[in-house]
Parts: C-alpha cells; sequence; structure tokens
C-alpha cells in the first residue's frame, strides 16, 4: 500500500489502485465538478474484491473514466489478483454502470449480479449475462461473499448496496457521497487522512448537485436507520462511490452524518454554470 | 445546398389512435418518436409491480435548416430511432442533440452513436464538461467523436435558438428531480418537455395508444398518480416540505400556455383541457403529501403503494 508522501506525489488516477481492506482494491479517478464559481472534485469509484477463487468488480466508474477502470483492474489481474467472474452496480445511473458495456464485453467470463433493471434496454446483447439478486443474496468468490442489503440512502427505487462479508466491507453507492478538495491533496485519501475536509460544505455540494431529495426529507431518520444497518453487518469500512472511503467507522460515520444533516438545511442551489467548450477536454 | 426538413413528414401517422413509432405532433415542426418497452418489473422508471406496456419518448424539432433532438433513446431502439431521425431530416442537416436528464440511459444512451451518424451541430447539457458522460463504448472511435463534439451549457433560466428563425426554447431546471434535469419549453408548438415527470400513464397493450387527447375517455385518478409517484423515484415525498415544488412547477404552468405536456416516457398528454386535468392531479398529490398533513418517516426499497 502507498504511504500518504507517495500518494500525493503521484497523479490522482495514479494513486489507485490502493487496498482499503484486505483484498478490497479502490480504482478509479476523480471527476471535476463545478459548483458556485469553486471547482469540487468528486469520485465515481469503482472497488474490486477479490475472494479465493474469483474477483467482483463493485460498480464500474464513470463513462469518461473506462480506460483508468481497465488499466487498474489489469494492473491487479498481473500481480495474480483471481479473475473477473462476477459485476455487481448498486443502481442505473449512469456514474455507477456506465461501464457497463465495455466491462461485459472485455471480460467475456463476467456476469452482472444484482437488481439488473433496465440493462437489458441498454445493453441487449448481454441480457443472457445478467441474474437478479434479492436482499440477502451473496456472490461466492472463494472465502468470502459479497451480499446484496438494504440501500438506506439511495435515489433509483432499484438500488441494492453491496456488503462483503470477508472484511466487513460496505459498499453504500449514493450514501455517504461528498466532494473532496483537491488542492488539499485529498484526492487518494481515505476521509481520515483528509483533516481539512469541511463535511457540511462537501456534502451540501453532492446534495445540490446529485441527492435533491435530501434537501426535502427528515435526514435524521435515514441517519438513524444507518447506524442501524452498520450495527446489524458489523460493518468495519465503507467504501462509498462518490466519498472518500471510511476506514474508522465509529470516529468517522457521526461526522458525515453531521454534514448530511447540515447540507439538509442548506437551501438547494442546482448547477449550471454558463460555460461553452469545445470537446470534454476543454476546461 | 437545399435543405429540408419534409421529405418524410408524410409518413408520420396523425397522434389520434397513434400506436407508436413517428407521431406528428406539428407537421414540419414536431414529432415524438416513441418506442415500447414492456412492463415486467424490471424497468426502474416504473413501479416494480407495474404490468403492461410503456414507450421511451425522444422528440425532433424540426426548422428548413436545423433540427434538434430531445433524449436519445435505449441502446436496444438505436437502429430504430436512427431511422426514424432519417426519414425526418434531410441528410446533411445540421442536428443537435439535448439529453435532459445527464445520467440515465433512456435519455443519453445514443449519443455517442447519433454523434459519429448525424451532421451534429452541437449537443445541449446541464454541465459543460459532459462530452465523455456519454462514453458507453458503442463505437471504436466513439471517445475521439464525443471529444470532438460541440458542448454547450445551459443554466437553469435559459433560452436558446434553434434555426436562423431563432426558433425559441426555453430552457429551465426541473422544479422536481432526482439529479440533473432540465425541462424545456417550444414556444412554437406550446410544448413543455417535462422529462421524468407527467411520466404516469402506461397501457396493458403495446398498441397504445400512446398520446391521451381530449377525445379520450382519460381514466387517470389522482389516486394513480400518487402510486405511481410513490412507486417509482419519488418515493420520499410523502411528509416533506412540498411548497416549494408545486410552487415552481406552477410557476412553469403559470408562466406558459402549455397545450402538449412531452414526457420523456409515457403517454403524451394532449390539449388544454386533458394538461390542467393533470396537472392539478399532481398538485393535489403533492399538496396531500405536504408536511403539514403527512408524516415523513423512512421509506423501505420495497414499499409499495
Amino acid at each position: 500500500m502507498l504511504d500518504k508522501a507517495d500518494m500525493l506525489a503521484r497523479k490522482p488516477a495514479d494513486r489507485m489502485p490502493r487496498e482499503i481492506a484486505s483484498g478490497v482494491f479502490w480504482i478509479g479517478d476523480c471527476l471535476a465538478q463545478r459548483h458556485k464559481g469553486k471547482i469540487y472534485h468528486g469520485y465515481n469509484a469503482a472497488f474490486l474484491v477479490a475472494g479465493k477463487t474469483a474477483s467482483c468488480l463493485v460498480e464500474t466508474g464513470h463513462p469518461k473514466d473506462f480506460p483508468v477502470i481497465e488499466r487498474h483492474l489489469n494492473a491487479l489481474f498481473a500481480r495474480g489478483v483471481p479473475p473477473l467472474k462476477y459485476l455487481f452496480v448498486t443502481h442505473q445511473e449512469t456514474p455507477h454502470c456506465g461501464g457497463l458495456g465495455r466491462v461485459l464485453k472485455n471480460y467475456p467470463d463476467a456476469i452482472l449480479c444484482g437488481d439488473v433493471s433496465d440493462y437489458h434496454l441498454a445493453f441487449p446483447q448481454f441480457e443472457h449475462r445478467m441474474r437478479w439478486m434479492k436482499e440477502g443474496d451473496e456472490i461466492d468468490l472463494g472465502g468470502r461473499t459479497l451480499m446484496a442489503v438494504e440501500p438506506v440512502i439511495r435515489d433509483l427505487r432499484t438500488t441494492w448496496w453491496g456488503f462483503d462479508t470477508g472484511e466487513r466491507v460496505l459498499f453504500p453507492g449514493d450514501g455517504f457521497a461528498y466532494s473532496h478538495y483537491h488542492e488539499d491533496g485529498h484526492c487518494g485519501l481515505v476521509a481520515e487522512e483528509a483533516v481539512s475536509l469541511d463535511l457540511p460544505d462537501v456534502s451540501a455540494v453532492f446534495a445540490d448537485l446529485a441527492l435533491f431529495w435530501t434537501k426535502f426529507a427528515d435526514m435524521n431518520v435515514y441517519c438513524d436507520r444507518l447506524d442501524q444497518l452498520i450495527e446489524r453487518l458489523g460493518v468495519r469500512t465503507i467504501a462509498p462511490t462518490h466519498g472518500l472511503p471510511i476506514t474508522d467507522v465509529k470516529a468517522t460515520v457521526p461526522k458525515v452524518q453531521q454534514g448530511l444533516k447540515a447540507a439538509a438545511l442548506m437551501p438547494e442551489s442546482g448547477t449550471n454554470e454558463k460555460v461553452v467548450l469545445t470537446g470534454a477536454t476543454a476546461g | 445546398m437545399s435543405l429540408s426538413t419534409q421529405c418524410e413528414a408524410r409518413k408520420a401517422r396523425e397522434p389520434q389512435g397513434f400506436t407508436g413509432g413517428i407521431a406528428s405532433l406539428a407537421d414540419g415542426r414536431l414529432y415524438a418518436l416513441q418506442n415500447p418497452i414492456r412492463l415486467d418489473g424490471r424497468v426502474s422508471s416504473y413501479p416494480a409491480s407495474a404490468r403492461g406496456f410503456s414507450v421511451t419518448n425522444s422528440y425532433l424539432l424540426t426548422m428548413p435548416d436545423a433540427a434538434m433532438l430531445i433524449d436519445t433513446g435505449f441502446g436496444k431502439d438505436e437502429p430504430v430511432i436512427r431511422a426514424q431521425i432519417e426519414q425526418l431530416i434531410a441528410p446533411g442537416l445540421p442536428l443537435s442533440m439535448f439529453p435532459l436528464r445527464l445520467n440515465e440511459f433512456m435519455s443519453i444512451n445514443n449519443v455517442e452513436s447519433f454523434a459519429g451518424h448525424f451532421n451534429i451541430d452541437q449537443c445541449y447539457t446541464s454541465n459543460p464538461d459532459a462530452a465523455l458522460w456519454f462514453d458507453f463504448g458503442a463505437k471504436a472511435e466513439g471517445r475521439d467523436i464525443l471529444k470532438s463534439m460541440k458542448v454547450t451549457a445551459v443554466t437553469r433560466a435559459d433560452t436558446i435558438q434553434l434555426g436562423k428563425g431563432g426558433r425559441a426554447i426555453d430552457v429551465m431546471q426541473a422544479p422536481i428531480r432526482l439529479i440533473a434535469t432540465r425541462w424545456l419549453y417550444d414556444r412554437l408548438t406550446r410544448t413543455l418537455f417535462s422529462s421524468d415527470l407527467f411520466t404516469h400513464v402506461w397501457r396493458d397493450s403495446a398498441t397504445g395508444p400512446w398520446i391521451v387527447t381530449e377525445a379520450d375517455n382519460d381514466a387517470t385518478s389522482m389516486r394513480d398518480i400518487r402510486s405511481f409517484m410513490l412507486n417509482t423515484r419519488y418515493w420520499w415525498l410523502e411528509g416533506v416540505a412540498t411548497d416549494s415544488i408545486r410552487r415552481g412547477i406552477g410557476d412553469i404552468f403559470d408562466r406558459y400556455d402549455v397545450e402538449t405536456i412531452a414526457p420523456g416516457y409515457g403517454c403524451i398528454l394532449r390539449g388544454h383541457a386533458v394538461v390542467a386535468r393533470h396537472y392539478q392531479m399532481l398538485d393535489e398529490f403533492l399538496k396531500g403529501c405536504d408536511k403539514s398533513v403527512a408524516v415523513s418517516r423512512y421509506v423501505g426499497r420495497d414499499e409499495e403503494h
């Protein structure tokens, strides 16, 4: 595992893969988002869970990141990580599953698992490789399983969260979603290392950009439910798609929840800075 | 070069009794490209228990010298939608695209394919950096095509012009949404493009009809709308403060003369009386959800109302 000094000397995409728990590798890249005149970084992360006989990719990363994700995956497989046999995506929004078609194409032994709504409409050529999961269903990776669990924070009704029974890692998709400060070197750090992170600020940014409903609902009841889920599953690490991974659940989760509740009280402001660009690389 | 958008307009069927394909909503100006989806518990935009059929709707706005496609449909329909567009516009006509929901396959799945096939003028989005958000690997050279595509970001309250005649299309942030979503209002045809709202009418049969008109005996009730909303992406509404959402929707209907509601999926709602009835039912539902009369609570994933 890279130490923090090594990490900061590298570009964000070169700081991965990072092993956040034994056999659980964080891969992907940051996404810069313009908001209120600033540029915030967020993740659209993917994670590879490696068992003794098989690996499962959780999320596929943002569509723009597929070359990076594929590079990270192949680096892990070259190191002897078991082959990719399963793909689990939390839900159908494209920052979570935009690479799905290319994962299934490039890894022909892999099957897609979870709530597989819509994917037969987007990628009909792979419908025969899609398998439904219900809550509590598990994917056997050899020595550990990936289980579909209650999605406490979600937007689409078809969301499942994932849970690695080996290292007790929770994959909460849109839960624990917050931006981070590129300028402060947060890219590639876990939450506990990003000491200057202002969680109410960065949680509010994500609520504006992606979780509209959290500006209206009573987030106290959702935070209480989160606590119950974490307790019931014995969660030791949290691997969110958009936030930084949480390795000290007891210390950090209350801060994130405080940020979520604070963000809910701030008026929603939306996105939308008018800029005309040619191509994706401009700006 | 002489360009015409009318070359195959005669092939579009009249909306009355329309059963799918190309529906002319205003000859030479606005067409709905409707493609059926089976509701079998595998469509995230509908309740898990919904059975029957619906349609995904892309819309083609045409002018003599330009056209604009609103939403690009699912990948399964790419050849069909491409052919539908080819029926309606002349080869080489500058075509803009405006996917209204940036994070959903139904809206953006075919941007990459169409960018490589048609003479794309620009792609409007709510995010200036969106080009590679559409890179799903449909073509080997897709990333290069997307990188060279002109992306124009629109604000939450904007007006874009289509063609040299300056057909005005008003852009607004959706007053209720899952994520970054835009609504559009076409002044020429008095059509509101409402993306994922007003999507609540589906059918038992694959033959539709897919447009609700004043001549129909439309049986949709407020109870149907309530069930649809709470069993889909707006599951969180009960017991929250809905006044600002109601005000946001109401402002749009106050500001614009809406003759047609053109949702991203489900039946199109056509005619002032139909529009008014469905707006009123939605507003009543939202009023009944407000925290002043309902209690906010944790909503489980598989609860159905």
